[in-house]
């Protein structure tokens, strides 16, 4: 191979060429019911990588989402909370409570490969729209009903669940932050978007079934049962020994070390737990002598507790005088893992995120410049894409029960007029920016 | 629970039982994934999802064994495998084949022309420079899915970077962290910091994702008969987790802080001191809050407090005012209070409220047992493991 790899990848990935490239999913249409993070995200994920995501709301609130931004204060008029998990969707706002508002939907299902709900156990089965209902409808049809205990089983019918109770139930929590302080929440609405990505992912599965076979499925998805699956060793631990695991601060019990280490201007967290990674380690520390003590050797030995509290005392003393660029240089000279503990400015601001596109800026019609998230996995030749992003409740009425339904634009009037189908809210989360409502209003006149 | 004939958890678990899983077919059971990942748990816990829905997950280690099944806590080992290991181990089938030795690459690159997807968590470079990269093994098998797990991936500034890829690393960069643990000041020196997950939160996210992403190509494979290179950091993964961080830094300038229990978005959504433990609780839009306050007997506080914004301003002193009420009661009289509103419609709103667990307890609760996201299986040559089952 002539070319360097690393020329080789930047052209691979280029991510100028992102819009000239497929999308996995196309093809693919996602009905979503959904509120908060679960299961919008579950959606969104398939629309990053090429579904068209169809999102009914109740109209005129909408998803609560709308309504969950920091310090309760508005941009745009939209919530910063409500874009992470919604792009690129077709917003339709449909009374479900109205027999026309279900016929309509029913029709929309007809239409779908795959839907989406995070209702409680059940909800939708009463309202008689749920799976039962719509596998008469389609039986292509992939029904993924995200919850937070499951369709089933005693904790699963009537108890509600957000993201923090399945960090709290799973055990993650017992097992996070330091011995003898309160309890801490992840910093990020974990248990939800853990869980949307297990459940995208089952459902891409019975997608690749489906072509098989032909047909759809039931997926049940508890975002508890999600993180339980994340905790890694602590169950089988459990089963052989007994052992509660309890938290342990931020040093990592398997991998010694690891740890977070405060530095003169922030914090790092630094590994090294193969052996000739904490030989460059103890190179860096200017302390050779370290690699060859018996008690910190081999990972083995390193991992005893009493050897890796002294190993970790030592690299902390060490650390704390050297800023967090210096250990990171260090890391990449000496081959062991050095990163920064980076904050949204940090991340905001970095040029090889912006690269990626895991930092990814666009230009949305209705809010001008945005940056986001960018999609997580790069895939050469179909990679994800955000197009734009959320939308005020029912934004594309029209056009999604037009072009998907051929409805005519009389007989929306009518839905409208009948509140079987409908619009924001005259309220910050639900409505659009002043300024598009300002220029609207003029036009109408 | 209901059980009534037609009732709908009767339906639901007549169709997803879990005592009849080996009676159905198996979704991906036309794949062939060859893992050669090393000390990685993002790789492993991408194949064993590939694994769990029946893909054959072909697991390449050096001679001697993977690193991975030395990342044990306490370095306690299982017959001779670490904890962990036990639990990634699942449904794979395990060579040894030595890639530093040309004799060895050539057999992978043979194992390669009929795999569907490689997985792989060498430096970026490594595995090209040995003639086993996506470049070589795509020439010889165009079908190839190629999936490399690193820190900070394949292309862009860092991307020549040599660390090797772990997830403390990968947390730290992925933002939660910074928004995780008790404010400066509040709690002892050595708490008040920025605070990872317990578990490999980041690397279970990265596999996650990598599992994710080879599904998309496998779906795009079946239409256009291609392959393709998939870059996946599990730092990059998590980040695309961390809710509203770049929006509000990009709409405000501002950098979302840590608050311990607390949210900066809602109130309340959080952890409370009880008599006996500590329990969360929800109740954060308006008519969820007047619930609670129903619950807690206090429609003074939904007067007082009747909006978000006056509740997230005042959050620390409501948080008090909940474990007022909450000393005198343990959690589960809490979560059985909660329950008796709210699936007796005693009012209006939804409140949720769970009992801290600790994994023990997590384990005495029978729920989870029937639905089998526990098990305990028989394994010829460990013997008893009790592991957590399929999603």
């Amino acid at each position: 191979m002539s070319e360097s790899y690393f020329d080789w990848t930047r052209k691979l990935f280029d991510r100028a060429r992102i819009f000239d490239k497929p999308e996995a999913l196309r093809g693919i249409r996602v009905l979503e019911l959904t509120t908060l993070v679960l299961g919008p995200t579950t959606a969104d994920f398939l629309g990053e990588f090429g579904a068209e995501v169809v999102k009914v709301e109740l109209p005129p609130g909408g998803d609560t989402m709308r309504y969950v931004t920091p310090e309760a204060t508005y941009w745009q008029n939209a919530s910063l909370g409500f874009f992470p998990e919604n792009h690129s969707k077709y917003h339709v706002g449909i009374d479900l409570h109205a027999p026309e508002g279900k016929e309509l939907f029913k029709r929309l299902a007809a239409k779908s490969d795959v839907f989406v709900e995070n209702f409680r156990a059940g909800t939708l089965d009463k309202w008689e729209i749920g799976y039962r209902q719509l596998r008469e409808v389609s039986p292509r049809l992939i029904y993924v009903a995200a919850s937070g205990f499951g369709q089933w089983g005693p904790f699963s019918q009537g108890r509600a669940s957000y993201d923090a109770v399945a960090q709290t139930v799973s055990g993650m929590i017992g097992i996070t932050g330091f011995p003898d302080r309160p309890p801490i929440l992840c910093g990020i609405f974990v248990g939800d978007w853990f869980g949307g990505l297990m459940a995208s992912t089952a459902a891409l599965v019975a997608l690749h079934y489906r072509n098989r076979t032909g047909e759809g499925q039931f997926i049940d998805l508890a975002q508890s049962e999600g993180l339980i699956r994340a905790l890694d060793w602590t169950w089988v631990r459990h089963g052989l020994t007994g052992q509660d695991r309890g938290p342990a601060g931020n040093r990592d019990d398997a991998i010694v070390p690891a740890d977070f280490l405060a530095c003169r201007d922030g914090f790092v967290a630094l590994a090294a737990g193969r052996d000739e990674e904490f030989h460059g380690l103890c190179a860096a520390m200017g302390n050779p002598v370290l690699a060859r003590d018996p008690r910190f050797a081999t990972l083995e030995a390193r991992q005893l507790p009493v050897n890796a509290e002294a190993l970790l005392a030592l690299i902390r003393k060490w650390a704390a005088v050297q800023s967090r660029a210096e250990l990171e240089g260090l890391g990449e000279k000496h081959g062991f893992a050095c990163a920064r503990v980076a904050n949204a400015e940090d991340r905001y601001r970095d040029e090889h995120l912006r690269e990626r596109g895991t930092v990814w800026q666009y230009d949305d019609p209705l809010y001008g410049p945005m940056v986001e998230q960018g999609p997580a996995p790069k895939l050469s030749a179909t990679p994800g894409r955000m197009r734009w992003a959320g939308k005020p409740v029912g934004w594309h009425n029209e056009e999604v029960l037009t072009r998907l339904l051929g409805l005519s634009p009389t007989r929306i009037k009518q839905l409208e007029e009948k509140k079987v189908v409908g619009r924001w809210a005259e309220r910050p989360g639900a409505k659009p920016p002043d300024e598009w409502l300002k220029a609207h209003a003029e036009q109408q006149r | 629970m209901t059980t009534e004939p037609h009732s709908w958890p009767r339906y639901a678990k007549e169709i997803t039982d879990p005592a009849l899983v080996h009676e159905k077919p198996e979704a991906l059971d036309d794949l062939r994934v060859l893992d050669a990942s090393s000390g990685n748990f993002a790789a492993l816990f991408a194949s064993s999802i590939l694994a769990e829905f029946g893909a054959e997950v072909i697991r390449r280690e050096p001679p001697g064994g993977d690193v991975a099944r030395l990342f044990s806590p306490q370095g306690v080992k299982h017959r001779g495998t670490g904890l962990a290991y036990l639990v990634e181990a699942r449904n794979k089938r395990h060579i040894t084949l030595n890639l530093e030795m040309p004799a060895g690459r050539e057999l992978f690159a043979r194992l390669a022309r009929h795999a569907d997807v490689v997985i792989e968590s060498a430096r970026p470079g490594q595995m090209d420079a040995w003639g086993i990269g996506y470049r070589q093994l795509s020439a010889a098998n165009p079908r190839l899915i190629y999936l490399a797990f690193s820190t900070h991936g394949q292309f862009g500034p860092r991307a020549t970077s040599p660390i090797p890829d772990y997830d403390i690393t990968n947390q730290a960069l992925s933002g939660t962290p910074y928004t995780t643990g008790e404010p400066a000041g509040e709690g002892t020196p050595e708490s008040s910091v920025p605070t990872k997950q317990g578990n490999w939160i980041a690397w279970y996210i990265g596999g996650g994702w990598g599992a994710f992403a080879v599904m998309t190509a496998v779906i795009w494979r079946a239409a256009s008969g291609q392959g393709q290179f998939i870059d996946c950091s599990p730092a990059e993964a998590e980040m695309r987790f961390t809710d509203y961080d770049v929006h509000w830094y990009h709409a405000s300038q501002r950098i979302r802080e840590r608050l311990g229990a607390l949210n900066v978005s809602v109130f309340p959504y959080t952890l409370i001191k009880t008599k006996d433990s500590y329990s969360f609780i929800a109740g954060f839009s308006d008519i969820n809050w007047a619930g609670l306050t129903n619950i807690i007997q206090r429609p003074d506080l939904k007067e007082r407090f009747p909006t978000t914004k006056t509740r997230i301003g005042e959050s620390k002193l409501l948080h008090r005012e909940l474990e007022g009420w909450a000393a005198t009661l343990t959690s589960q009289e809490i979560l059985d209070r909660v329950q008796d509103y709210v699936a007796n419609k005693r009012g209006p709103g939804t409140v949720a409220s769970a009992r801290l667990n600790r994994p023990s307890d997590t384990l005495a609760e029978t729920h989870w047992w029937e639905r089998g996201v526990f098990e305990k299986i028989e394994d010829p040559d460990y013997g008893e493991l009790l592991l957590q089952a399929v999603i």
